[in-house]
């Protein structure tokens, strides 16, 4: 008996030795506190070599917690991600009011435009409702093109462009194997929707973050990790590429309803752009997207619309003007305009009060251009910061008809064999 | 040798035929060690425990996570009581398969009863203390059997809930009855327990004249292998601890969705599963009960075993409680399994 006492003893303190040495090979707790929650949070006990997401949500304010959910004390990964909300995408539009909204963030205020969860998610890009009306209306499902069907149901008592409501579009309730098939194989194009292809220059999540969140072959300021896909990163500085992750993704076939995906490898970036077949001027593959396009343009103005021309505004008048007059400009002297608050989060420029910017038919600042001295202008990207210096057309040789200003024509003279 | 404080809680000498590991499976014991180890573990746990429903899962996480071998003594403390229920049920049927409970140790089986429903009660109670996701069946279906009760049904429901839905008020009380009304009880009934073992003369056995063999064993040969079993439950314990860490889900809300398999807690998945065969308040409350009250029983309405055979493995004079043991164990078994399968809803 006291010979099994003995080993018993040994094997006990064996398992204590083993179990001192297995809690000295546990995760060191790495605390922060961020400021906006007050509580603390150990994520960076393992995700400490996670760059910063960006200079406007610094760690220390922000922490991980606020974002991302998740349980903020274990140290154990499978619970501390248990409560995550969207995965790895906060930003889903599922769980984004909870992720990014909250009167402090990003749906609080109208003002300016500022309730961004509502404008994004009543958005075409968000809807659908634009593709969903066209399909319907081509295969005669519908009278006209009006929008009835979204990716989602919505309703918005307050839109004021005709549309206050749209009901899901269910692809199954839908009798045209043309539709039925649209609803089965295109509805990847969306907001809303993890997309259809996947891998290097297709990816990009959903929500905000489509966009927000360079993924690796669209960040093209810097690739932080080569074993991730996406990047640790929000901004407003969206290149091209990010833009090309959904808009430049190949070809569809309406009367097949097929989507052929791009096979060609483009070397530079003229070709980089859209089908084979459209044509550009300079600035339109020079520039990035967001360069001209607004942020209601890409983000909605919390209206539902029926189509992207309802939205989509910009023309290349706004910025050269026409042959009988200059584009229009505003000159900011309000210290809160809205054009400051851009300049800040993207502070490619540095704009003063008193300076002449662009501004649209609708009022939009374009924040990234300025009325130079010698009446010109300049434009500085916002995702490259490169300046470009261009002329207003009045003045110049230009004999376009001043009635006709689609891009159809000032391609006639303006556009770049490919 | 002067005997020791620890010998000294113990009789002079035992009967050796009753005193081996195969004939009490060191069942009693063990369940006597478990309890100290739950009463240490809990102690320690008491310290780091918030009983608010904001606080009380992040402070699991927390002493699981940030103290040091915080998470440990709480898995210490799970499988302890895990093990306790488990120990409890084989100490209960050693007692029954070897006719034990003849008189006067009869009403000690009363006592022993009473100690295992206050360790179900008490692991059940600790579980909700838990407050996160992984209670829900437990919290909401299991408070919600009391209302099934005609007539009581309300007010019980009201005085352990503390409202008309679980909250702030049900935590505390949940608390206050796993320390102070189950754990200090607890610890009165197994001083009773074992002072009515000394009392009623010790194991089970023959009287002197009707044993096969009159040799005993002495204390401290008792206390060598009291001290061997702790040994080796304790190696188990600490490996279980390391190894299978006890569960945790992040905290419960009220607006949550629910998770797609709820479970009850293991010793009480065969309610769960009796529950699927209709009336909450039959299936949910009078079987259960009805099974407790069959085996609590069994010493005051089935055949007493002869004298002669007590101390021995299946008598033939007690073979009803026997059958009726292995009824309900069965039963209990194919149930608790039926509810590990995969929740097909």
């Amino acid at each position: 008996m006291r010979r099994l006492i003995v080993i018993a003893s040994a094997l006990l303190l064996l398992t204590l030795l083993g179990i001192a040495w297995l809690e000295s090979r546990h995760v060191i707790p790495v605390a922060l506190t961020p400021s906006l929650t007050g509580q603390v949070e150990y994520c960076l006990s393992c995700h400490g070599d996670l760059p910063e997401i960006g200079k406007s949500h610094p760690v220390k304010s922000f922490g991980c917690v606020l974002c991302h959910g998740g349980e903020r004390l274990a140290l154990e990964a499978n619970l501390a991600h248990n409560s995550m909300r969207g995965g790895k995408n906060p930003a889903d539009f599922s769980v984004v009011q909870a992720s990014c909204g909250g009167t402090i963030c990003h749906s609080g205020s109208t003002e300016g435009y500022r309730d961004h969860i509502q404008r994004a998610t009543t958005s075409i890009q968000a809807t659908y409702a634009g593709a969903i009306a066209s399909i319907r209306y081509t295969f005669g499902e519908q009278p006209d093109l009006t929008a009835h069907l979204g990716t989602t149901a919505i309703q918005d008592s307050q839109s004021t462009s005709g549309i206050t409501s749209l009901e899901v579009f269910n692809p199954l309730l839908e009798t045209n194997p043309a539709v039925l098939a649209f609803g089965q194989t295109c509805l990847t194009c969306h907001l809303f929707a993890q997309p259809g292809q996947t891998g290097g220059r297709y990816d990009h999540f959903t929500g905000c973050t489509a966009c927000h969140t360079p993924t690796q072959s669209s960040d093209l300021t810097s690739i932080d990790t080569k074993t991730a896909t996406q990047v640790h990163k929000l901004t407003t500085a969206i290149s091209y590429a990010q833009c090309d992750t959904c808009h430049n993704r190949g070809n569809y076939d309406l009367r097949a309803i097929t989507f052929q995906p791009r096979q060609d490898t483009p070397t530079d970036r003229l070709h980089d752009y859209y089908q084979p077949i459209a044509q550009f001027t300079k600035c339109e593959y020079t520039l990035d997207c967001i360069d001209c396009h607004t942020r209601t343009e890409a983000m909605g103005d919390g209206n539902l619309y029926s189509n992207k021309k309802q939205i989509q505004y910009i023309q290349c008048k706004t910025c050269h003007g026409t042959l009988t007059g200059l584009p229009q400009t505003l000159t900011i002297t309000d210290p809160n305009h809205i054009a400051f608050r851009q300049s800040l989060l993207n502070p490619v420029i540095e704009l003063k009060p008193g300076d002449n910017v662009l501004v649209t038919e609708k009022g939009e600042p374009l924040w990234n251009t300025r009325l130079q001295p010698d009446g010109t202008y300049e434009l500085v990207g916002k995702a490259t910061g490169q300046v470009f210096p261009f002329k207003p057309v009045m003045g110049s040789g230009c004999t376009q008809d001043p009635d006709d200003q689609s891009s159809g024509s000032c391609h006639k003279c303006h556009s770049v064999e490919r | 040798m002067r005997p020791s404080f620890f010998h000294h809680l113990h009789p002079p000498s035992i009967p050796a035929r009753q005193a081996r590991f195969r004939h009490t499976l060191a069942s009693g014991g063990l369940a006597v060690f478990l309890g100290l180890v739950l009463g240490i573990t809990g102690i320690l746990e008491i310290f780091y425990y918030i009983p608010t429903p904001g606080e009380a899962a992040l402070s699991i996480q927390t002493l699981t996570f940030l103290v040091p071998f915080g998470g440990l003594i709480r898995n210490l403390h799970f499988w302890a009581a895990q093990s306790l229920v488990i120990v409890s049920s084989v100490h209960l049927l050693r007692v029954v398969f070897t006719g034990a409970y003849l008189p006067p140790r009869r009403f000690n089986y009363l006592l022993g009863m009473g100690l295992f429903v206050l360790a179900i009660l008490l692991d059940f109670t600790g579980y909700i203390l838990r407050w996160d996701e992984g209670i829900r069946w437990a919290l909401v279906t299991g408070t919600n059997l009391i209302k099934s009760i005609p007539l009581l049904g309300k007010t019980l429901y009201g005085s352990l809930v503390g409202g008309t839905e679980p909250g702030a008020a049900t935590l505390i009380r949940f608390y206050g009855w796993h320390i102070f009304g189950l754990a200090l009880a607890a610890v009165l009934l197994v001083a009773w327990h074992i002072f009515r073992v000394r009392r009623d003369g010790g194991i089970a056995v023959p009287p002197p004249p009707l044993r096969e063999t009159q040799e005993r064993i002495s204390r401290v040969e008792l206390v060598r292998r009291e001290v061997l079993v702790m040994l080796l439950a304790s190696v188990a314990l600490l490996l279980l601890s390391v190894f299978a860490p006890a569960p945790l889900a992040p905290p419960f809300t009220a607006t949550s969705p629910l998770p797609e398999s709820v479970r009850a807690p293991w010793f009480f998945l065969w309610v769960q599963e009796l529950l699927k065969l209709g009336s909450p308040f039959l299936w949910g409350v009078i079987v259960p009960l009805a099974i407790l009250a069959l085996i609590t029983l069994i010493p005051y309405i089935l055949p007493k075993p002869i004298q002669s055979e007590i101390g021995h493995w299946f008598p033939k004079s007690n073979r009803l409680a026997q059958v009726l043991f292995i009824i309900i164990l069965v039963s209990l078994l194919v149930l608790t399994v039926l509810g590990l399968l995969p929740v097909s809803y």
